[in-house]
């Protein structure tokens, strides 16, 4: 019974993949099941369309920014609510952690639309605020992979042994926080690109045509060809796919 | 190196209790425990002296210096945690060295120094080991070789034996007492297990609700010990309210008995201690302070038996330990029961 629930489920979600991977390399697919012929040329075309490799390029840019300001912030906001896990810390944790799931990113896409179309703040459509927005958006999850990571480990006491073994508060953040936090920090982090790279709605709503990211751009590809909007799609799934995977590889070492 | 604590409080934040008006100086190379139940105050006596806790009032003082604005880390006070809290990102030879790596010492010679201490400890074959491969036990024996590579001013050891199980407790207990010794180090040990103060302190501290009841070694504490909940956390008792009759002379409700009263007068309210060791089984018919009876409980122990005897007449059963289990009758020499006064 189970199995065969695993199994309808494993179908609907691979199936989609199935016929994206076999739509990018069939060379005409119109009315018909499957489509006709064997070919590269959608991925050459691809590779050949400037505005897709420069929203490529903005993806990673994108994905980098947010991974650097969410390292930047969720460090301290994390040994922050370790250390202050009273009532009111762990009051702060949970709405941290459960922001992501609670407001919709298209309600945090319209609250910058309305605040960055100011004219005291005219920067909607600025590549700063979409990192910003990115940022905003992945914060929680890494922040909670850290806090996770400090409570199993037990830091704290760490921290205190090597407080009376001579060591700063900033020796102590370096020599024991951070390289204990190591695993949980990257898997955290690839996490985070995994989902800056795939974020659609929230791109849509905050880029200009200049700095579209590769969701965004993807979208009008299925206007076109399907074969050449299929081909656009698999790229998307294997770059978060490979973060994907790295995340849970390196959550698993640790 | 001496460490004193000259009328220690410290009020836990949000409530009314904590530690009231500590005073206890340990000697250099001295060994100090300090006991009481859980609530007792005792960690919270650490932490200060650690400086992981801060805002108490009264001195504590290092080698004469006030640690009262003195952060930890520069206290020079080795810790050993109860949960051993070793590094687990470093191995066994770097985390013994960390505490020279932090004062500056070069690799050269903190690699020997760690050295030095893991051949002390016995270890020397685990030096590139992971720390979360070693047992308990050795894991606490690296925390205290990583504590004492610094040479501390203090060593404070917070219930190390406490996580570890029975059958290597016992070793590990000489090992450190031999440790401290070897390095001299003035030492504060915290702990709920009487018994290993007692084999290992030169002298005890009893704490009960932020209060210091008794300071002495561990021979007087047991033998004369200050007060009933000394008297009850120090070893096996039975303490029952007497009154003195005369001198030398003192009712328990149920016999009447011989003991040494000294300047009290007759009619002053007090406790009779009886340790369990100093109860004769089955003595003969003219031994004085004779009391008849039943057995109770009795429990074999190997070595010896330890059993309750029920006098005729008496609320609560006299413990009592020996070779042979009383019958029908028991005897407390008279220079054996010890009166308190509160």
């Amino acid at each position: 019974m189970i199995r065969g629930v695993a199994l309808i489920y494993g179908i609907y979600l691979l199936l989609p993949i199935a016929l994206l991977l076999v739509g990018s390399t069939g060379s005409s697919w119109t009315n018909s099941l499957l489509p006709d012929g064997i070919t590269g040329q959608w991925y050459v075309d691809l590779w050949l369309d400037p505005s897709f490799r420069k929203a490529f390029v903005s993806s990673l840019i994108v994905a980098g920014g947010a991974c650097v300001i969410n390292t930047v912030l969720a460090l301290p906001l994390a040994c922050a609510l370790h250390h202050h896990a009273g009532r009111s810390g762990s009051l702060a944790a949970k709405a941290v952690s459960s922001l992501p799931i609670a407001v919709p990113t298209i309600t945090l896409g319209f609250g910058y639309i309305i605040v960055f179309n100011s004219d005291y703040l005219p920067w909607l459509g600025t590549l700063p605020l979409l990192i910003a927005a990115h940022a905003v958006n992945t914060l929680p999850y890494l922040t909670n992979a850290l806090v996770t990571d400090l409570r199993h480990l037990r830091l704290d006491e760490l921290e205190r042994a090597a407080a009376t073994l001579g060591a700063s508060a900033w020796q102590q953040f370096w020599g024991i926080v951070l390289p204990n936090l190591r695993q949980s920090l990257i898997s955290g982090l690839v996490m985070v690109a995994a989902i800056s790279v795939g974020e659609f709605s929230l791109s849509n709503l905050l880029t200009s045509f200049q700095n579209r990211t590769y969701p965004v751009v993807l979208l009008q590809a299925f206007y076109g060809s399907t074969g050449f909007a299929c081909a656009a799609t698999v790229i998307l799934l294997l770059l978060a796919g490979t973060a994907a995977f790295l995340s849970s590889v390196s959550l698993r070492k640790s | 190196m001496s460490l004193i604590l000259d009328q220690v409080s410290y009020v836990y934040p949000g409530t009314t209790h904590g530690l009231t008006d500590v005073s206890l100086s340990i000697e250099p190379g001295e060994l100090v425990a300090v006991i009481g139940q859980s609530g007792s105050g005792k960690s919270t006596l650490l932490k200060l002296v650690s400086g992981l806790s801060t805002g108490h009032t009264g001195s504590i003082l290092l080698n004469n210096e006030d640690l009262a604005t003195k952060p930890v880390h520069l206290r020079n006070i080795g810790v050993v945690f109860q949960s051993y809290a070793l590094f687990p990102h470093l191995n066994v030879l770097e985390n013994i060295a960390y505490g020279l790596k932090l004062r500056g010492v070069p690799a050269d010679e903190r690699r020997r120094r760690a050295h030095e201490l893991l051949e002390v400890i016995d270890m020397t074959p685990f030096a590139d080991r992971a720390v979360t491969q070693l047992s308990g036990g050795q894991q606490q024996r690296v925390a205290l070789a990583r504590a004492l590579v610094i040479n501390p001013a203090a060593l404070l050891l917070d219930e190390p034996l406490a996580a570890l199980d029975a059958s290597i407790r016992g070793h590990l207990r000489d090992q450190i007492r031999q440790l401290q010794r070897r390095f001299n180090a003035t030492t504060l040990l915290v702990t709920h297990d009487q018994e290993e103060a007692l084999v290992m302190a030169d002298r005890v501290a009893v704490l009960k609700e932020g209060r210091l009841l008794q300071l002495a070694t561990p021979k007087i504490l047991y033998e004369q010990p200050a007060s009933r909940a000394v008297a009850s956390f120090v070893g096996l008792s039975t303490i029952l309210p007497a009154k003195v009759l005369a001198t030398n002379r003192i009712d328990l409700g149920f016999a009447t008995l011989a003991a040494n009263t000294g300047s009290r007068s007759a009619g002053s309210a007090v406790f009779a201690l009886i340790r369990p060791e100093h109860v004769q089984a089955d003595p003969a018919e003219d031994t004085p302070n004779r009391l008849t009876g039943s057995l109770g409980t009795e429990r074999y122990l190997g070595s010896f038996y330890r059993y309750d005897f029920n006098a005729l007449g008496a609320d609560t059963p006299i413990l009592a330990e020996s070779r042979t289990v009383a019958q029908n009758a028991i005897a407390i020499a008279p220079e054996h029961i010890r009166l308190l006064d509160h």
